[in-house]
Order: C-alpha cells, then structure tokens, then sequence
C-alpha cells in the first residue's frame, strides 16, 4: 500500500512538474483514467462469507452492455449486479466462462427485455478486437490498472487507478494454494500491488488507454513464493487437451487426445454471440508416462538432485548414452531441481515414442542428451 | 495540480526536468513525458541487462530457516523452484549474488549468461556474511561489467530500477523490472541504499540501477532487526529494499576471489549504559582476547575518534564499524584520564571469545555499607574455600596478583565489579580480616569460570539490615573512593521516595505490604504486588518479575504470592505481575509497558539490584527471556519454565550479567526446542542452570525444582 502512495506521489510531481517545464505537455495519465473510467463497471454477486468477497471489477466490450471479467464464484448467482460509472446500478447474466483462461463473458440485462435482445444501451467499450491485434507491451512500458479494488469504490465512485510499468511479459507459473493455476500462458507481471481482493476482472491499460489484459485473482507464484501481481493479457491463447472419441480404419472407437487451441479473442467472439460451448474435457489421466530406464538415486532428501545410479541394460536412457554419475538437470530446457520434479515432468508430459532433450552435467560441463521414451514395461507379476 | 511537491522528490523533479527539457527545444510542440521517462527506463535497463544473469539450482531444501512450531518464532520460508538472479562482476566470470538464493544449500547451480546458449556450471567461491553476498564462479571471458554508480554521487530522490531474471526464463528478453527512487543511503548499518522499487526473490542478487543504466547495488533481502540470509524477506515487495552498493562490492571483491569468507570486523567492546544515542562512548566492556583487549584499550576510556571521524555516542559508533570487515585495520582516539591517546592500526578479528563470568566463591553479606565485604557463605571447594575464607570473615582488599597491592574493597557492588574485569584463571591477592580476633591475613587464590552448580543451604541471616546507612545519597555522588561500577541506581541506593526521603528518620511514609493490585491509570495498565509484611526498608529485597502464562491474564497473582510467601519473607523479596494487554499471551512490544511498572514498584521499594530476575512459565517465559535480553540494565537473571527463546541470544557481557534457571517437563512436547535455547545460552557462556522436570507437561516448579530455583534465586549477588 505504500508502493501505492509512493506511486500516486510520483504520479503526482510528474504532473506537477511537466507543466512549468514546457507549458503545452500533455499529462497522458490524467486523460487516459479519464476515458478508461467510463468503461469500466463494478460486480457485485455471490460470496461476501468467510473470506470469499462478493465484488469485483469488470470491463465493457461493447455498447449493449457486454462485460469481460474473471470466472470467479462471484458469478455463482442468479442476481448479479453491476455499477457502472454514471452510478446507474444494472442486472446482469453470465454468458460463457473459460476455466482455461480464467474468464467469463457477462451481460447488462434490460429490465423487460431478453438477454440477447436489441437494449438500447449506448456504454463506452474497449474495442476488444482491436486490441487483441496489437503487439504485447513489454518490461517498462508504463501502464495504468483500473479496479474496484477493496471495494472502494460504489456507485458513480471512479475506480481506483494504480500506476506502474510492465514488470515482464512471461509465461504464468501460479498456484492458488495447493491447486495450480490453469492458465501458463503469457502473462503481465505488474509493477504495481494490482492484484487484491475485488480487482479481478479490472483493467490494464498501457499509457494510451489501450487495453492490455485483464486483472486476474490473487496467486503466488510458484517460481520464488511471492505473491504476484498480474494481468492475462487479451492476446492470451490456451492449449486444451481433450479427449475425443474417433473411428478408426475398422470403425471401431478409438480414444484420442486431441489438442485445442483456445484464444480470448475467440471467446470473446463467440461468447457475444452467444455461440460460445465449453468444451468438456475429462481428466486426462497419464499412464506413468514414457520409459526412460533410468535409476536414480535413492530419493531420501527434500529436494534430491536427479543424479543417475544405474541406467537398466537396452533401456532409452542406456541407448541415449546416459551413465551413472550423470545429473539430470533440464529436460527441454525446464530445470529439474529434484528426482520427484523430474518424475513429475515424465508423468504429466510424456508417452512411449516421446522424445526429450536432457542437459545433464558430466564432470564440470552441461552434456546434451537427446532421448526417446519407450513403452512401460510389464510389471512383473 | 495543487498537491505540494514532497521535499525528497526535488531531485527527482530535477530528472524529469531534464528528460523534458532535453527534447529538441521547439521541435515538438506536446513533449509527451510518460514517453520520455519510459523510453529512460528501458535503456536503463537494457544498459545493464546484458551483466544480470540467470542462476539455477538443483537440489537442497524445500524451506529455509528452521521450523518453528505454530505461533513460536518466524515462519520457514518456503524456497521457491525458480531461477534467480546475479551480477557479472568480472569479466573472467566472477558472479554476485544474494546468499539468499543459496540459503537452502543447492548442490549444483547452473548460470546462463545473456547472448550465450549455453547454460554453465557455477561453483560458490566465498561469502560475505556481512552483507549477504555469495560469489560465483563460472568459465568466461571478455564478459560485460557493469559500471558502479559512484556512492559520493547518490542522491536521495533519484530513480531506481530494480532488475531481476526470475520472471522471464528468457536471459534475452529484457530483466524484469520494478520502479521506483533510492529511498535513503547508509542504511543497515552504512551498508545499503535502500529503494522503494520492489525488492523480493523474484530479484534478488538482481540490480538496483539509476535512470542512466549505471548499477547502484546488488539486490538483497535486509533487516536492522536481524541477521542471516532471510532476514527481511519478510517484507518483500513492501516498499522497504535494500541494496548492497557495487562499488563496495568490487572493493572487497579481490579478498572474496581469494575463497575467503567475509565476516563483520569487531572490536570487542560494550558500552557502558544503555543510552546509545545521548551518552557518550565510554567502554562499559572489552570482550576477552578481543581486538579492544589486544590493543590495550580499557574499561572506562571514552572513544573519541575512529579512522578521524567523530564519535559523540555509541550509535554512530556502531554506524562508523557496522561496514568493516575482519582485518580491517581502523585508528582510535581514545580519552583516559582526561588525556587523548592514539591507538593506530587495530586489526578488527572476526569472532570474539565470549566472555566468561570470573568467580571467587562466596555469598556476600547484603545491605552492609562497608568497608569491605563480610563474606555469609563459602561455597564448597571454590577458590575462596581453598584459600581458607570462612564465613563471618570480612574481606578488606582484592586484586589480581600482577597488580602491586590488592585494591581496597570498598562495599559489595565494588567487589562484583571488580570481579567483572577478571578472566577466569587469574591469580588474585585477598585480604582478610578474620572473624576471630580481628586478625588481618593476605592469601592467594585464583578465580574460576562461574560454575552451573547450586549452594546446598542458604544460611541465613543474608543481611546485615543497613541498606539505607552510609550510602551515598541520591545526587550527592561520592567524590572521593574508587567508582561505583554501577551507574546511578544501579547500587543498593533506595530510590527517593516521592523524591523527598532524604533523611528516613524525619519521614516514615506508612509502607504497603501483602498483596495488592495496582492501577496505572495514565497508561490504562493493571498489576499486582506482593511484599512480604516484614518488610523493613533497610533490608533490600530482590524483584521477581512474574510473567504469567497465556491466557492467565494475570488472575493468577494471588496464588503466585502465597507460593513465594515464606520464602520472600526469610529472603527479602518482592514479587510483581503485570499483565499482558493481549489476551493471545505476551508480546515483544509490550516491554516498555511492562518496564513502566516495574520500575514504579523499583522507585517505591528498597530494590536490591542484584537480584532483580525475570520469571515465567510458557509464553510468559519466553516474554522473561525477551525481557530480560532487552532490559539488562534492570534484569540480572532469567528463570523460565516450557519457554524457547524466541529470538538468538545475546552476548554475555561484563557490565551487564545475566544467569539463567531453565526448566521444562519431560512430557513438554517442546522439551527438544527448550534444550536447545539452554545449549544457545550454554555457546553465549551464560551462567544457566537447567532442570528437566520429570512426569511434568506444563506445569509449575515440583518441589525439588522449587528448592533449586529458590538457591539460585538467593545466590544471584555470588561473588
């Protein structure tokens, strides 16, 4: 919070001091918030018990009223309200969510009218499209965040703004509590305190007003143990696996996994159209992935290095060349920093005919290993 | 536009100024400054970017710092899976870091330096305890270094980046980065440039660099309150960081290239008091062996100078040696006697032998004005009982042997503090005046290390009921004699009461004695007293101060004076019990609330300073222990029971001795974490007595424990 004030203050001498120093600067910020403000609405819904707000930020994408925010359980309700900016307080009605993204589609509804009925609404809107078009900002680029943050604000209240600068586009490594975060897409890391309870679904916007992403809900990151302070950016895309059912050459079923790219672009898309279906997908549960034949050492401490004991004769691992003594380091460049971690990759990312490229130090030097999984063997019986 | 510029934004204003200003004059006729200050951050960034590297390790443990149980100390913190952060610090491959990122004792780290695929493999060279800093090794040559930004030069106000690679896995792609100003300079003792910008594991051993892309310092988590590699991690991201500044690390770099670890340059001293800020610098103490002790620097010199700056009192000393290293050499002015004396070229050692209580064997006669001190017991086998000092004979002189003569020995508080500047094994010179026929008789003997053992009995009477004759009074210090090594009210003096008994035969104020419960009621606080009804003011009684256990409140009083009755009556003491404002149990802040009622019960009683002990059970024992680290002008023992010391002890010190009485029950499920605070006591060369109570969870004293800490509680003034 005292980043906040510090930021404010800053804000406020770059203002100050612009004006005396050439008289004709523009103050970009000040008339950026001005703008955003009228796009953007405030949720109220379900929740408001033990811990779990019921409020939170969202962010109009057309005139009638359509409405981007975050799949929270706020939404969880049959009288959703938002305030918008003129203070007018309006029901709304979830159209779609994406657990994948994290994200949901609402709309305003008329009193008397049906949801997917011509309103006569005439609100402010991020043009989503658009925005979607433009390249990612990247760290350092000033950016302005726009929610209702602690519910500060009600009614015709502005929403409260929050200066800092993108602190690194990246993939997302987040968990919320013990459960991971879906969503390791690209992401906004923001140098500002943004994520708090009831700025989900607020706005980043970068220094011309143009909409960055969406304020996603509290998280630590699991990479150093912070919490985190980020945006889903609106170019966000996410790889679903599912599982589909297909005829093979005999017309027998088959059970394939088929990989789904989905966008926030398309959602949003499909979901104003209300054409948007969730796609259902089971769990896929993994088969202890591929076989390497690798034998570890015994995995006695918390975080046990994957160095290698023994490789089991005719294996992948003694084809690929791998030798006891050897440590497992990365695999396909992703740091392994213990046996469990290494497992855990295998397990949930691998399959017989799977081919990894392993860094494991040899000596004082990184050797390159590159490897195929095979089949798991039979357990004896 | 109407808000006032803060002071501290001034230079600030002044980079903006710049950054506006320096567009062409007339060129643009809307300078936008949003565009400017951001393309400024970004070439900072990309200035320095190319010498902060990416560190990976493997292996180690899931969480740093010691696990505590719930509600007793810090929380472990969880070590995050991963990379982190360091800066090229020369151009063969030297790296620093934060020790932080180390804390969890990876077996391999792996660095991958930007421009190079690559990953290497790095090996820790040395650290530098003082500041937190690993230094790394890799194969490199012709790396980027980046340019230190003058300390001289650092101005409060200015912009700060901070810089880190935990973020983004790419080396390429630009650090990831917070923003802000340097907060202050000459923090944590002289050793960091604190920011506002965000500072937690996401950046440290990462870089705080100026709007110009010049390296301020490397990025560490840091604390005044504590020490070790996590201190102030706590408060990542709170707008409170610090920075280690460059140009002190290339200074000491060539030492940590050697594989030499750094530690802090001591001197070996304690003040004397505990009013660091007004008072001015006098050596209270010297650390056995220490730097102090082999340049020759005594007990009583007041430091003038070090290195030629300016001494007024023991903070600033503290700030002028808090950057300096083992082996420094630093100079001194010292003033003994009125004179200056130069002290040049004392070599600051890493470690200081801790001191060790001397011990020569009796229990003094109490509340007797002297001269010379009559002795009320021997203990068994101790230096004095091997010299042939009997109890009833009245020691007159004392000295170590090297002197010419032994030194008159003027009372009892003189006696122990000539002891204090004793080391165990020291041959002493005594002279006695016998019992029998007066006969006076010179022995020798030599002092030991203060043993943990307890006198058997304790013969009574234990004073000679004078505590109010032929002291000093209040503001009439004695002219002439040797020095109280007390400060005022730190002898057997008797506080004025209502500050007009001058003369306690004129004026007899009615004394209160039993139970009573007291109200404070400008602070809004409650506790209770017990005095045992033979009170005599000429008797000075000892203080126990009795923390209650949580959730006591305090309704416990009535019960803790009628197990201390008997004995506060045959052995003069007063017991007190404030209560904690918190109903969870005591906290760290409340001592000075607490110390407000003890000292009020000190100014109303004839206190016996030597005796004035912290006593409590659960987290009121851990309160005693905490109590008794941070009021030892007042405190001279600790007694506990089922309590951990929530925080590292402090030293042992000359001045300022405390002994401890540490128990817990053998069915206490933290009698492993109590064994441990006594073995921590045990390092710091404390004087601790400990008892494992048997078939006992968390209750109070059994009986035979009860005995033993009633010993201890009558042999805290041993000599």
């Amino acid at each position: 919070m005292f980043t906040r004030h510090t930021l404010a203050a800053l804000a406020a001498v770059v203002a100050a001091c612009a004006t005396p120093a050439a008289a004709p600067a523009a103050d970009g910020f000040a008339d950026t918030v001005k703008t955003a403000n009228r796009k953007m609405v405030k949720v109220f819904g379900a929740g408001g018990f033990s811990r779990l707000n019921n409020y939170g930020t969202g962010i109009l994408i057309s005139k009638d009223g359509h409405i981007l925010t975050v799949a929270s359980q706020i939404l969880d309700t049959a009288d959703l309200v938002v305030h918008t900016y003129d203070g007018q307080r309006l029901k709304a009605q979830v159209l779609a969510t994406e657990q994948e993204m994290d994200i949901a589609l609402i709309k305003i509804r008329k009193d008397g009218k049906k949801i997917d009925e011509e309103n006569g609404y005439d609100f402010d809107f991020f043009d989503f499209a658009e925005s979607a078009k433009r390249a990612p900002a990247q760290a350092g680029d000033w950016v302005l965040a726009l929610s209702n943050t602690f519910e500060i604000a009600l009614r015709d209240e502005p929403l409260s703004v929050q200066r800092g600068v993108v602190s690194a586009y990246t993939k997302m490594a987040g968990r919320r509590g013990v459960f991971e975060f879906p969503y390791t897409g690209e992401v906004y890391i923001v140098d500002a305190i943004t994520n708090n309870p009831g700025a989900a679904g607020g706005a980043l916007l970068n220094r011309k007003g143009e909409l960055l992403g969406i304020i996603g809900r509290e998280l630590k990151n699991a990479q150093s143990e912070t919490w985190i302070n980020y945006a889903i950016p609106v170019t966000a895309k996410a790889e679903v696996k599912e599982l589909v059912t297909v005829k093979d050459k005999d017309g027998k079923d088959v059970t394939q996994e088929k990989v789904t790219t989905v966008t926030m672009t398309d959602f949003v898309n499909l979901a104003t159209q209300g054409k948007y279906k969730n796609i259902i997908r089971p769990k896929i549960v993994g088969e202890g992935g591929g076989y390497h034949g690798i034998i570890f050492v015994p995995n006695v401490l918390e975080r046990t290095p994957a160095y290698i004991e023994d490789v089991v004769p005719g294996s992948p691992a003694e084809k690929a060349g791998l030798r006891p003594d050897d440590l497992v380091s990365f695999v396909d460049g992703e740091p392994i920093i213990s046996i469990k971690a290494f497992n855990e990759f295998v397990r949930k990312n691998t399959r017989a005919g799977t081919k990894l490229r392993l860094e494991v130090r040899r000596g004082e030097a990184l050797q390159t290993v590159e490897i195929e999984l095979g089949a798991q063997p039979a357990k004896p019986k | 536009m109407t808000l006032p510029l803060p002071k501290s934004a001034r230079p600030w204003l002044a980079v903006a100024a710049v950054l506006v200003l320096g567009a062409p004059a007339g060129a643009q006729p809307k300078p936008d400054l949003n565009e400017a200050t951001e393309k400024a951050m970004k070439a900072a960034s990309a200035k320095a970017a190319p010498t902060i590297v990416k560190i990976e390790t493997a292996g180690g443990a899931e969480t740093i710092g010691k696990k505590a149980p719930p509600g007793k100390g810090p929380p472990a913190i969880r070590k995050g899976t991963g990379p982190t952060t360091g800066l090229i610090v020369s151009e063969d491959g030297y790296i620093i870091s934060s020790a932080f990122n180390f804390a969890n004792k990876p077996t391999e780290i792996f660095i991958t330096i930007p421009g190079q695929t690559q990953r290497l493999v790095a090996k820790i060279v040395a650290t530098d305890h003082t500041r937190m800093l690993t230094l790394l090794k890799v194969e490199g040559k012709g790396l980027p270094v980046p340019e230190a930004f003058p300390k001289k030069d650092i101005e409060i106000g200015q912009w700060g980046l901070t810089l880190g690679r935990t973020l983004d896995n790419n080396v390429d792609h630009p650090p990831s980065m917070s923003v802000g100003i340097v907060s202050a300079t000459n923090r944590i003792w002289g050793k960091a440039i604190q920011t506002d910008a965000k500072t937690s594991p996401v950046n440290y051993g990462g870089a705080l660099v100026s709007i110009d892309g010049r390296v301020f310092g490397v990025i560490v988590p840091a604390s005044n309150r504590a020490e070790g590699e996590t201190a102030g991690v706590d408060v990542y991201d709170g707008g409170i960081g610090f920075a280690v500044p460059l140009e002190d690390i290339f200074r000491v770099l060539p030492r940590l290239k050697e594989g030499k670890d750094l530690k802090r340059g001591l001197l070996g001293i304690n003040p004397q008091g505990n009013d660091v800020y007004n008072a001015a610098p006098i050596i209270g103490a010297i650390q056995p062996d220490s730097a102090a002790a082999r340049a020759g620097l005594a007990v009583g010199d007041k430091i003038v100078e070090i290195n030629g700056i300016a001494i007024p009192n023991y903070s600033v000393l503290q700030h002028v040696m808090g950057p300096m290293y083992e082996s420094d050499e630093v100079n001194l002015k010292v003033s003994r006697g009125g004179k200056d004396l130069e002290v040049k070229g004392v070599k600051l050692l890493g470690t200081t032998t801790m001191y060790v209580n001397a011990f020569f064997g009796i229990l003094p006669m109490r509340d007797d004005p002297g001269p010379g001190v009559e002795v009320r017991y021997v203990y068994p086998k101790s230096p004095a009982d091997v010299a042939g000092i009997k109890a009833g004979d009245r020691i007159m002189k004392f000295g170590p042997s090297a002197l010419p003569a032994p030194q008159p020995v003027p009372n009892r508080a003189a006696f122990i503090g000539m002891l204090q500047r004793l080391t165990p094994n020291t041959e002493v010179k005594v002279e006695v005046k016998r019992k029998e026929g007066d006969k006076v008789e010179t022995l020798t003997s030599k002092v030991i290390a203060a043993p943990d053992e307890l006198p058997e009995k304790l013969p009574l009477p234990s004073t000679a009921g004078k505590a109010l004759e032929g002291q000093p009074k209040p503001k009439d210090p004695n002219p002439k004699g040797p020095k109280d090594p007390f400060p005022p009210g730190f002898s057997d003096v008797r506080a004025p009461l209502n500050g007009a008994a001058q003369d306690e035969k004129k004026d007899k104020p009615k004394i209160e004695t039993g139970f009573m419960t007291r109200n404070n009621q400008a602070l809004g606080r409650e506790y209770w007293v017990f005095v045992p009804d033979n009170y005599d003011p000429n008797v000075s009684h000892g203080l126990i101060v009795w923390f209650h256990p949580a959730k006591e409140g305090g309704k416990d009083g009535e019960k803790m004076a009628k197990t201390f009755r008997e004995f506060a009556e045959d052995h003069h003491f007063i017991v007190v019990g404030p209560k904690s404002g918190n109903a969870d149990g005591w906290v760290a802040s409340e001592t000075e609330l607490v110390m407000q009622d003890v000292k009020s019960v000190m100014g109303q009683y004839t206190i016996d300073r030597t005796r004035v002990v912290a006593h409590g059970m659960g987290n009121g024992g851990q309160m005693a222990f905490y109590v008794g680290f941070n009021a030892r002008d007042v405190f001279r023992g600790v007694a506990t029971i089922g309590a951990t010391l929530g925080t590292a002890p402090k030293d042992n010190v000359a001045n300022l001795p405390l002994s401890f009485f540490v128990s817990g029950g053998d069915k206490d499920p933290l009698l492993k974490e109590i064994v441990e605070s006594k073995d921590l006591l045990k390092e710091k060369r404390f004087p601790v007595t400990f008892r494992e109570m048997k078939e006992s969870g968390k209750e109070y004293f059994d009986l035979k424990t009860f005995t033993d800490f009633l010993a201890w509680l009558d042999s805290l003034d041993r000599i």
